[in-house]
């Protein structure tokens, strides 16, 4: 738990410092809401609501695929990532560490760039708000904690990345097929079904239990 | 007490074989230099022995468990060729870290004795990111001994160091020998790995070949030994 607690510390406060990965990853999913708003016919119609869930996972999970493969990219200038591989601690703890951090930095990044999209697509979210927070919170975990993981692996290859969204996509259509079933439900009607919300659950509870246990082996060299 | 011990220990990057089948032990207490030519497997025993890596085949334990096991990682102490530190965090915060990652008791008390004994103390709160080499390198070694492990490692822990920073070095590993801490240094300094190590041992292409381990190590016939390692490489 102390090794969760360090890790989370200094990723938080490393990026505090630098900014650097929030403030690409907001461009990024900024830019996609933007292209999208452009590019759909009409603007923001009732049609191109319709479209509005799946857009805005898409905005999210390239933005999150991009501030996962930084988050052990850091770890690699002066070979820092010796020192994670030595803590004296289930190796699950430092890795569950970086998928605290990373759903916290990405969690930022989903709530500004929902506040765009509301503006951009002429929607009013505040009403479905903790239903929203609710989905996207459940659907970022599955993105984080199997991301995270495969960031560990594919940080030490020689193209991590192009490896990253190789090894991460696939693990991530079920995410996004539930959590993208339960936004559109949620903007439709204003609930959510129960269904999807199961799916996820079960989803990042075995994606989380995985990763752990399968950590040992990704900080190997 | 043996501290460290190898049996059959091999590793291998694809085809390449990095160590070859190669028995070691190292005697609690003592100071180990492991010298050799580019390429014959120093960094790689001494990953292996820091539970970094795993071998391909035999076996390396630590203290009698597997070197990898956590427990293992506990007794180790590591200082490799790069500084290991965070630039966007300051001196403070990196002892910190490497503090609360291995669950050091009292983890504030012993990063400001960390700071005094690397003479950071008036640098902590600058980021490392702005740091000399040598300061960098202080400070690694404080971080490498945050938990004061009962084994320390080091992989040429000279490299970019000026002569004042070397001394100081070389003074600390003084000092950690007196404490009857087991170091092993890799190096390609042969007169200082004879002054600080009281067992040599020479490899070449992933083989040991030669071994001293006699207390006072004579400084020619380990020259010897590693011109001949290296000879024997270029040839």
């Amino acid at each position: 738990m102390n090794a969760l607690l360090a890790v989370l510390w200094k990723d938080l406060l490393t990026e505090w410092r630098s900014r650097d990965r929030a403030i690409a990853m907001l461009l990024f999913s900024m830019l996609m809401v933007v292209i999208f708003h452009f590019s759909l016919p009409g603007g923001a119609t009732t049609a191109t609501r319709a479209y509005a869930p799946g857009l805005l996972w898409v905005a999210y999970v390239f933005a999150a695929l991009l501030g996962l493969g930084r988050s052990f990219a850091i770890e690699l200038e002066n070979d820092a990532i010796e020192g994670l591989a030595r803590a004296p601690v289930d190796r699950g703890w430092v890795l569950l560490g970086k998928t605290i951090a990373n759903l916290l930095i990405l969690g930022f990044v989903q709530a500004v760039t929902a506040c765009i999209f509301a503006l951009v697509f002429e929607m009013d979210l505040l009403p479905i708000a903790l239903e929203l927070i609710g989905v996207v919170a459940l659907g970022s975990i599955g993105l984080c904690s199997v991301g995270t993981f495969f960031a560990a692996i594919a940080v030490r290859t020689r193209l991590r990345e192009v490896m990253l969204p190789l090894l991460a996509l696939p693990f991530y259509t079920p995410v996004l097929i539930a959590a993208s079933r339960a936004t559109n439900a949620l903007f439709e009607t204003g609930s959510v079904p129960f269904e999807p919300i199961q799916f996820l659950i079960v989803t990042d509870a075995s994606y989380l239990i995985v990763s752990f246990i399968l950590s040992d082996f990704v900080l190997d060299e | 007490m043996t501290a460290v011990v190898a049996r059959e220990l091999e590793k291998r990057f694809g085809s390449t074989v990095g160590l070859n089948r190669i028995d070691l032990d190292i005697q609690a207490g003592s100071t180990t230099a492991i010298l050799g030519p580019n390429g014959a497997g120093k960094s790689t025993l001494l990953r292996l022995i820091a539970g970094l890596a795993r071998p391909s085949s035999g076996t390396i334990e630590v203290s009698g468990r597997s070197a990898h096991h956590r427990i293992s990682r506990a007794r180790v102490g590591f200082i490799g060729h790069a500084t290991g530190l965070y630039p966007e965090l300051t001196a403070r915060e990196n002892l910190l870290f490497a503090a609360r990652l291995r669950s050091v008791p009292n983890a504030s008390a012993r990063v400001e004795e960390q700071l005094a004994e690397a003479g950071l103390t008036r640098a902590a709160d600058r980021r490392t990111g702005g740091f000399s080499r040598g300061m960098a390198q202080r400070l690694s070694i404080a971080v490498g001994l945050i938990d004061d492990p009962e084994i320390v490692l080091l992989d040429e822990p000279f490299t970019g160091l000026d002569r004042t920073a070397s001394d100081r070095l070389v003074e600390r590993l003084m000092g950690l020998r007196q404490n009857d801490r087991t170091l092993v240094l890799v190096s390609h300094d042969v007169t200082l790995a004879a002054k600080l190590a009281d067992a040599a041992v020479v490899l070449r292409r992933g083989k040991i070949a030669h071994r001293d381990s006699g207390g006072d190590l004579d400084p020619s016939t380990l020259e010897n030994a590693y011109t001949a390692a290296s000879d024997r490489d270029v040839a």
